[in-house]
């Protein structure tokens, strides 16, 4: 990771006061370094903090110790280069998809004419596939739809980083694949850098650069890192049949299931050097190295 | 295609039904257009047949109770009754109305009108006359029917008298006798208590026996029915006639071009005297006589007629409108107000203790608090602006804007503004933190969040204090009318109330179910604006 960094996160730290004994940390030193243009996931089980680091990453979570630096400037509080994509769609009913993108627009292009912002927001609601849907109100679209539209609002903005907050969470299946193809479509073309909040193993392979696998909480890190290095753009067909896929899959599973409460250094894991279930469990010496 | 259209005439009578909350008639529309006939047919007899028999049997129950309880101010009345006075109501309305146009009407149609009201007037009297010969041969018949009826009671009150008198004097000699027995040792003093105690019962069973035939008495004594029906007729001809000569009144002396043709032959001839009078003097007065002549005429040019206060529709249109301004007052104070507490947390925190304070007090505090208070804003109300511009506005002139109206406005504001302020403030502080954090991330300015975000989320709810404030403020309204006298629904009952004539039970019945009915409309008018704006149900694009 020696390559410049685009986003620098140093020694996250998240506390939550505690009236009756010592502050409750969630996440204590989170570190970690993304380069422009890169995915990069966040996995791990469910309360883990990793959705909390990406709120303070988005600016909507106070940051208790350590800092975040996008692009040139350290970060303090929201703003739309770091537009987020919720979980839930987020739209507001009395507007149309439309209008819900345009919400956004406006503010971010003031100095561009009535006609330029129409191009932005007519140009992001077609790459979701919602062109024809631009004068809808929420409820008429399904969740689906709704969530693209949410997609839409934020890559409006041409943010810095994308922020992605389990955004197909609440999707069915089907539902969800296809929006991991839109959104994989947009995100190859436009180079994005996006940070993926998920717990959806195969998601995170499908769509990342780089999976970053958070120990349990409290006191949540880093565990390990896995890189992928499948070829962008990313076609479902082709990457589904990899066998590196199941590689990559095997090891962020083993580390959910065997690793994930141990603590250490963090440790890059890449192709060929993988821990899957077939080849072994954690060995003694190595829980010994990392014994807290 | 004819299909396809008699479905968008079906669908948008179902969305208006459905908008104005009269969801009840919707099996009556969709089995108008053969949807379903047997499901549709079991849906009316559930919920309109038997809740409709349940109304009737509510009203029958009614007007079967009503006549046996007696009051102070007469008989507790009955449907009928009302549906009587309702029309009575109504016709004094239209009799106002007659006067008017009468007042208002000119040249060769004022003539003819007076004829043919003359005319009426001719045929009305010999009705009257009709009548009045009935009603004094009834009242003859009916005297001696009533005679015939009292005679049985009198004589059995009489022979109670006589026994009664009989009685105390054998009782008394009984007593001496007894008396001067103890006196002379022969008798007990016991048979003498004995005899005075059997004396008194007796003697109370005879009063109490009396005294009930006397109530029977009079109650026989009350004019039969067909003596009742006759005096009713004959005042009602009587009525109208004096109504018939109001109007022709109304044609001749008190019409506004009659008075002003009037003033101004005054005028001609007061002109030719002063043109062929030498006297210095008189041409002085005669010519200050002119221009007062002309300020005369022009004022009773500009007359308009001055009716007199009726239910329908005067009271009812003050009513409305006192209640709206007292609304929009409530409206535009809580509105801003609830939106500044439910965004700041010390806003709230310093309005918190004024709205616990000031809620829960009574209308009538508030009422008596504005008519001193705003009070002092009127020490001329005749010259003051508000006043002197409402008077010279289209429909509200009609109305007669007065400082009681203002104070009864006055107090429905201040108490329809809790509902309002405090559901606004509600409605604010619990918008959706997802809805916040993407206003946040997008970095919208102050107004555009409060336009954009804040305003149009909170809506429903701002609708739904709203709903609940008009239907406070009527409520607040009739007895603000009623204490400080603005004419309207509240002063009407209160008037009935004072008034204690034979119809006025029967008129404030009537107002409870005017104000009942309004009140209702007012209620339905604030679900179909909050159905509109809220945006969660499929109306909100309607």
């Amino acid at each position: 990771m020696s390559q410049q960094k685009f986003v620098e996160i140093y020694n996250l730290i998240k506390e939550y006061p505690n009236p009756f004994g010592e502050d409750f940390r969630v996440v204590d030193g989170f570190n970690l370094n993304i380069q422009k243009g890169e995915f990069v996931s966040l996995i791990g089980h469910s309360g883990c903090g990793k959705s909390t680091v990406l709120t303070m990453l988005a600016g909507l979570n106070e940051i208790s110790d350590g800092g975040i630096i996008v692009g040139p400037k350290e970060i303090s509080g929201p703003g739309p280069d770091r537009a987020v994509v919720f979980q839930a769609p987020c739209l507001m009913p009395w507007m149309t998809a439309y209008q819900n993108v345009q919400l956004g627009v406006n503010n971010v292009y003031p100095h561009a004419s009535k006609k330029e912002r129409q191009q932005i927001i007519e140009y992001a609601l077609s790459a979701v596939g919602l062109k024809e849907s631009m004068k809808k109100y929420p409820r008429e679209l399904s969740g689906g739809m709704q969530q693209r539209v949410g997609i839409a609002r934020a890559i409006a903005l041409r943010p810095s980083v994308l922020l992605l907050d389990e955004p197909f969470g609440r999707l069915d299946s089907l539902t969800r694949m296809e929006l991991q193809d839109v959104l994989i479509e947009i995100i190859d073309r436009e180079k994005l850098t996006a940070v993926l909040v998920s717990h959806d193993v195969d998601e995170s392979v499908f769509m990342s650069d780089r999976v970053v696998m958070m120990t349990n909480g409290p006191k949540a890190k880093v565990g390990e890192i896995l890189e992928i290095d499948f070829e962008r753009p990313r076609n479902r067909e082709v990457i589904f049949k990899d066998p590196a896929f199941f590689e990559f899959r095997e090891h962020l599973l083993a580390f959910l299931e065997q690793r994930a409460h141990l603590r250490g250094d963090i440790r890059v894991h890449s192709r060929g050097n993988t821990v899957g279930y077939s080849t072994d469990a954690v060995t003694d010496s190595e829980a010994a190295m990392v014994a807290h | 295609m004819a299909n396809k259209s008699i479905d968008t005439i079906k669908y948008g009578l179902l969305r208006i039904i459905d908008v104005s909350g009269f969801t009840i008639f919707d099996p009556v529309v969709r089995l108008l257009f053969g949807e379903e006939p047997a499901k549709q047919t079991s849906k009316i007899l559930k919920y309109i047949v038997i809740p409709t028999i349940f109304l009737f049997v509510c009203i029958w129950l009614w007007a079967s109770i009503a006549p046996t309880h007696k009051t102070k101010s007469g008989q507790v009345p009955t449907p009928s009754q009302v549906i009587e006075t309702v029309e009575t109501n109504y016709r004094q309305y239209e009799r106002e109305q007659e006067k008017k146009t009468a007042f208002l009407t000119t040249g060769s149609e004022r003539d003819a009108q007076i004829k043919a009201a003359k005319e009426r007037l001719k045929s009305l009297e010999e009705e009257s006359k009709a009548a009045q010969s009935e009603l004094t041969k009834v009242e003859e018949s009916s005297l001696t029917e009533i005679e015939n009826n009292l005679a049985p009671f009198k004589k059995e009150i009489e022979a109670i008298a006589a026994k009664l008198k009989t009685l105390t004097s054998s009782a008394k000699t009984e007593q001496t006798a007894l008396a001067d027995a103890i006196a002379a040792g022969t008798a007990k003093p016991e048979t003498l208590i004995q005899a005075i105690a059997d004396f008194e019962t007796q003697k109370e069973a005879l009063t109490e026996k009396r005294s009930e035939l006397n109530k029977q008495l009079t109650e026989a004594r009350e004019d039969p029915d067909a003596l009742k029906a006759a005096r009713l007729r004959a005042n009602a001809v009587a009525n109208e006639i004096q109504h018939t000569n109001s109007v022709i009144d109304h044609y001749e002396k008190k019409n506004r071009e009659y008075q002003v043709n009037e003033l101004m032959t005054k005028a001609d001839a007061a002109a030719a005297l002063a043109s062929s009078s030498k006297d210095p003097k008189d041409i002085l007065k005669a010519a200050k006589d002119q221009v007062r002549n002309t300020k005369k005429i022009e004022d009773v040019q500009e007359r308009e007629y001055a009716p007199t206060s009726t239910v329908f529709w005067h009271q009812i249109k003050r009513s409305i409108f006192t209640v709206f301004v007292g609304f929009v007052i409530a409206a535009v104070i809580a509105i801003p107000i609830g939106m500044m507490c439910g965004l700041n947390r010390i806003a709230m925190a310093c309005f918190t203790p004024i709205i616990s304070i000031f809620k829960p007090v009574s209308p009538v505090v508030w009422l008596l608090i504005f008519q001193i208070i705003v009070g002092a804003f009127f020490p001329d109300p005749e010259n003051h602006p508000l006043f002197v511009l409402s008077s010279t506005l289209p429909f509200i002139q009609d109305l007669g804007v007065n400082p009681a109206m203002v104070f009864s406005a006055c107090t429905v504001a201040m108490c329809a503004v809790w509902p309002a302020l405090v559901n606004t403030a509600l409605a604010v502080s619990s918008i959706e933190q997802d809805h916040l954090n993407v206003a946040r991330v997008l970095k919208l300015g102050f107004f555009d969040r409060l336009f954009k975000i804040i305003i149009p989320s909170s809506l429903p709810l701002v609708f739904a204090g709203l709903r609940i404030s008009l239907g406070v403020g009527w409520m607040v309204l009739i007895a603000a009318e009623a204490l400080s006298s603005s004419d309207g629904l509240g002063k009407f009952v209160w008037d009935e109330y004072q008034n204690g004539s034979s119809f006025s039970f029967a008129n404030i019945i009537m107002a409870c179910f005017i104000v009942g009915i309004i009140g209702f409309f007012l209620d339905r008018l604030m679900i179909c604006l909050q159905r509109l704006v809220s945006f969660d149900e499929d109306g909100a694009t309607v």
